[in-house]
């Protein structure tokens, strides 16, 4: 091939990966939005075993790719590009007639389930083929294709970033999909130029079309959104795209916000817009209350603080569309900072839904800061008279459909930061709806007491009051003990609301249960429990995982233990599991799925081939062992960076294309070596020492440079990143290489064990977080760079 | 003539075979999955093997209709799994002399249920939709105590009330002041939190000498949590 051919074989290449990995983040945006978020991460998760797939028939179909590689290629890429378009005509068919909702209820749903793995598979499939093929073919060049892929990579999840301001979710897959049939016209084959290039250009007007015209997804009708809409005279007047999600405001004549109003409030509620974001509710816009009206807050457990002292100095993490700040401001707090991470949503707050919240954002007393909670308190200096923090679960229980969600704001690391950021006298409050079997209001309590132990006060009672309503429970923790008139005000609230006292000192049994019974009242052992100093044993005893989660294990909603499935099989009955833990059990059955795909695809090829036979093994442990390690440390990266830059969003993207740009700086590098053994061993042992080192200081190095300019922490986080995944770019490359020159056969069967465990591992490192913590998921992908160095030290 | 009998017979069958396969259905959803989980109110019992759910469910789902979950009516709404309908019926303790408030018509299923026990029952349907079928059918199977009004059931009924209890189908963050108010002196109310497809837990409301007080009933499923002691 001429240059002009080879850098059209790099182009096409690089624009294949970048598509690959856009389509990837598009479908996660897109199923999003119409659909349940577990099941998107499940139907994406499944269909990225296109990538094991692919290496299984080529493994499997060598020859004739080999024979007919040109033409194989440059097709098989317009059929990634056709089928990512197509992809969303066949979505607003299938999704118009199932709803993942009901997978659990109706068995009729499963059939579309596994129809929507195979369709979402289909261009993961076609485009991981051709990657494939390419490697196969230019073996002798792999450093500098798999630079390419890698760069591609890198440059396609910015190039998704950039489309979230200027697409809705259902126009991306389509954009995307432009970029492979370009690749596959850019290799169009001499030969068959005259009879492709016409018919290919046109294929471009199909995404072209859908992005003009989008077709229309079916939302699912149990989406909160969906529901609002049903409501006679509601409409949506006010949509945003950005990478923040999509954004959308409604009126809504009928819906009235007041969550676990007390019983003796006797006026009208007032009807207010509302804001979603991905279909999904996000807060209601309430107005200022004006000083001779009552604000609906004060007639619910939230308002315990301000019923303990006058408000000073307040700070609102995770604030939402600023209920909350509204609340404190009037409760003439004399200064709010309100906290919130999505900076779209307070852009809008300040401009254009300004009257929607009667200019709250203008008042003196507020300050609004767009950051995430957590990355705020690590860079503030503040104290505060009182820090509320955002209310815990939905109404009625999610049935930990969050499990899985990294909440950095309730970890015990996090309350002792927020304690830190207190005045003398200030106070935490925090609110959670009560659900059963009781689980998230004992895992507050927990965090409490046990950062009340950690600062040195061990007299728990004096400095923790908790009220009840019919559906909510408030915490107030203070620096200093409560006085006699401070509870006597909480009694008085309680009395005159309805609220029941479930810490108070000097409380008494009677008292808890006045005007809220609860049909399993073993809820106020469980608190005694926990505020005694045999709390541990309690954790260990308790069905359910209450022990607070930490930096390192920030699932705050995950309860499940496993090692109690059984005993909870028995107590709940049939099937309730699932019911009760349905975030970290999709996971789970994500996982098995995933598993049961992946060993079938990598034995399959071992059936036509040969079960022994030199290099198999070697094959089998280096390229599952990077292919895991890399993941792991991918995703350990994008958890502590989530943090470092206070939005997910920013994370994802520095670290991603950090990491696979310098990965594939490495690749290019690892290009010029000679194909000796001790370039390898040399390289993965240096990996692996790198991990070991990270594993202990890259949290460290993190937090002592916070408090960087932004600019300066995009360039720390590069250096952080580079040297890293400079050298953990080069075994991939340099494994293929030397499978060339040993039993070429193997290089598909290879590519497709690479693809396997890269998406098994990804799962795999939410349980081991879930289980085990971070620290874990870094030390175990060193152990799987260390089974790679095993296999090249005896190859 | 002979043959024309013979011939009408073959078109009747059929249908009055699967008539009574309903009713055997019924009679077997009472006794395995409502009583035998200890509902004893009779005239609930009684209610629940009359009323015929497969006429209240969309047609794709009539074979589902008896079977122990909830079900997809549309517009994001569902009709209650029956044992939570025989379980909110029974705990209300309905009298035949008794004016009852449903927020919520649904599939007009529950409505139903408690207009084979009390005197009137007043139900109200947000989605228009909704409201006119559960009106139709409700008037073709001749419950001509049951008034269905397509409105906002936030504001409740002030004509009509007050109420010896209400039924509040569809789950709210809170409660409306105004159904408190519209509640009897002794009155009942119960509503449902959370999900209808996940875990949901029964919340009653009950008015006594002026004060009102609320008891979380128990979370349900498809089955009760009935936890065990230990």
């Amino acid at each position: 091939m001429n240059n002009a051919g080879n850098r059209r074989i790099y182009l096409s290449l690089g624009l294949l990966s970048a598509s690959l990995i856009a389509f990837q983040l598009a479908l996660m945006q897109l199923i999003s939005a119409v659909q349940w978020n577990h099941f998107a991460y499940m139907v994406i998760s499944i269909a990225l075993l296109g990538f094991g797939a692919s290496g299984t028939l080529l493994a499997l179909s060598r020859k004739w790719f080999e024979r007919h590689a040109d033409f194989a290629l440059c097709s098989l890429m317009l059929l990634t590009g056709v089928s990512m378009s197509g992809i969303i005509l066949f979505s607003s068919a299938l999704f118009g007639k199932f709803d993942t909702y009901l997978i659990f209820v109706d068995f009729s749903n499963v059939k579309y389930l596994f129809l929507s793995y195979l369709s979402f598979f289909i261009p993961f499939f076609f485009g991981a083929l051709a990657i494939g093929l390419i490697y196969i073919r230019y073996v002798s060049r792999i450093g500098t294709m798999y630079f390419a892929d890698l760069l591609g990579s890198g440059l396609g999840g910015i190039f998704l970033l950039g489309l979230l301001w200027v697409l809705y979710p259902v126009q991306l897959p389509a954009a995307v999909a432009v970029l492979p049939i370009v690749a596959g016209i850019l290799i169009i084959p001499k030969a068959w130029f005259g009879r492709l290039i016409i018919p290919s250009l046109l294929l471009l007007f199909l995404p072209l079309y859908l992005v003009i015209f989008p077709s229309e997804l079916p939302v699912s009708e149990f989406k909160s959104i969906s529901k609002a809409l049903n409501m006679p005279g509601s409409e949506v007047y006010m949509e945003r795209k950005s990478p923040y999600g999509h954004i959308q405001v409604m009126a809504c004549p009928s819906l009235r916000y007041a969550p676990g109003l007390s019983l003796s409030f006797k006026e009208e509620i007032p009807v207010g817009d509302v804001l979603y974001v991905n279909g999904n509710w996000f807060g209601p816009l309430a107005g200022r209350t004006e000083h001779d009206e009552s604000h609906f807050l004060d007639y619910t457990t939230h308002n315990l603080p301000y019923v303990i002292s006058e408000s000073g100095s307040v700070l609102i993490l995770d604030g939402g569309t600023g209920l909350y700040a509204g609340h404190a401001l009037w409760n003439r707090a004399s200064k709010v900072t309100y906290v919130e991470e999505n900076k779209k949503v307070l852009g809008l707050l300040g401009n254009d839904l300004a009257f929607q919240i009667d200019s709250l954002f203008s008042d003196p007393r507020l300050s609004a800061i767009g950051l995430h909670s957590r990355s705020f308190l690590l860079a503030d200096t503040s104290r505060y008279d009182l820090i509320v923090l955002p209310p815990i679960e939905s109404f009625g229980g999610s049935s930990g459909i969050n499990a899985l969600e990294e909440q950095y704001i309730l970890t015990l690391d996090a309350m002792s930061d927020i304690w830190d950021h207190l005045s003398d006298k200030g106070m935490i409050e925090i609110t959670s709806w009560m659900d059963y079997p009781v689980r998230n209001p004992l895992k507050i309590l927990a965090t409490l007491v046990e950062t009340l132990e950690q600062k040195g006060y061990m007299e728990i009672d004096q400095h923790l009051i908790a009220i009840r309503s019919w559906g909510t429970i408030s915490f107030v923790l203070k620096k200093t003990p409560f006085t006699p008139d401070e509870v006597s005000s909480v009694r008085d609230f309680c009395e005159l609301m309805y609220f029941d006292p479930v810490l108070l000192p000097g409380i008494t049994a009677a008292e808890r249960s006045v005007y809220n019974h609860l049909e399993d009242s073993s809820f106020f052992s469980s608190v005694d429990h926990i505020v005694s100093p045999e709390r541990d044993s309690f954790y260990k005893n308790y069905d359910f995982n209450i022990r607070p989660a930490t930096d390192s294990k920030p699932y705050f909603s995950q309860f499940l233990k496993l090692d109690r499935l059984s005993k909870l099989h028995n107590l709940f009955g049939q099937g309730a599991v699932p019911f009760l833990e349905i975030g970290y059990f999709i996971t789970l059955l994500t996982f098995v799925q995933i598993s049961l795909f992946a060993f079938f695809l990598i034995i399959l090829p071992l059936f036509f081939t040969r079960w022994k036979g030199k290099g198999k093994v070697y094959t089998l442990l280096h390229f599952s062992g990077i292919g895991i390690g890399f993941m792991f440390v991918e995703i350990i990266f994008i958890q502590q960076f989530i943090l470092y830059f206070g939005n997910p969003v920013s994370a994802a993207s520095a670290v991603l294309s950090g990491m696979l740009i310098s990965s594939g700086v490495g690749s290019l590098v690892s290009s010029r070596f000679k194909k000796s053994n001790r370039n390898i061993t040399g390289i993965l042992f240096l990996v692996i020492l790198f991990i070991v080192f990270y594993a202990f200081m890259l949290t460290p190095a993190l937090r002592t440079s916070i408090n960087l300019p932004f600019f300066l922490k995009i360039l720390f986080s590069i250096l952080l990143i580079s040297p890293l995944a400079f050298f953990m770019g080069m075994p991939f490359p340099i494994g293929l290489k030397y499978l060339d020159g040993q039993n070429n056969t193997l290089i598909p069967w290879a590519w497709g064990i690479n693809g396997c465990f890269s998406v098994i591992s990804t799962v795999l490192a939410s349980i081991i977080a879930v289980e085990a913590g971070f620290f874990w998921v870094m030390l175990l992908a060193g152990l799987a760079y260390g089974f790679a160095l095993m296999a090249n030290i005896f190859r | 003539m002979k043959y024309l009998y013979v011939l009408f017979a073959f078109l009747i069958l059929p249908w009055s075979t699967q008539a009574q396969d309903y009713k055997q259905e019924r009679e077997k959803m009472v006794s395995e999955q409502i009583a035998r989980r200890g509902i004893k109110h009779v005239q609930t019992l009684d209610a629940m093997r009359k009323v015929e759910r497969h006429l209240f469910v969309p047609p794709g789902n009539t074979r589902m209709a008896y079977a122990d979950s909830p079900l997809a009516i549309g517009y994001g709404q569902t009709i209650s799994q029956p044992y939570i309908v025989a379980y909110m019926t029974q705990i209300i303790e309905p009298k035949s002399t008794h004016k009852i408030l449903e927020i919520g018509t649904g599939s007009g299923y529950q409505a139903a249920v408690l207009a084979e026990i009390v005197d009137k029952v007043y139900t109200i349907e947000i989605v228009p939709e909704l409201g006119e079928t559960a009106t139709d059918r409700l008037r073709k199977l001749g419950y001509d105590n049951v008034e269905v009004i397509k409105a906002d059931g936030y504001n409740g009924l002030e004509e009509h009330a007050p109420f010896d209890a209400i039924v509040v189908t569809a789950a709210s963050e809170h409660i409306p002041p105004s159904l408190i108010q519209q509640l009897k002196e002794g009155g009942k109310m119960i509503i449902p939190v959370g999900s209808p497809f996940l875990v949901q837990t029964l919340m009653l409301v009950e008015k006594k000498k002026g004060k009102l007080s609320t008891s979380s009933l128990m979370p349900v499923r498809f089955v009760p949590f009935t936890r065990s002691r230990e």
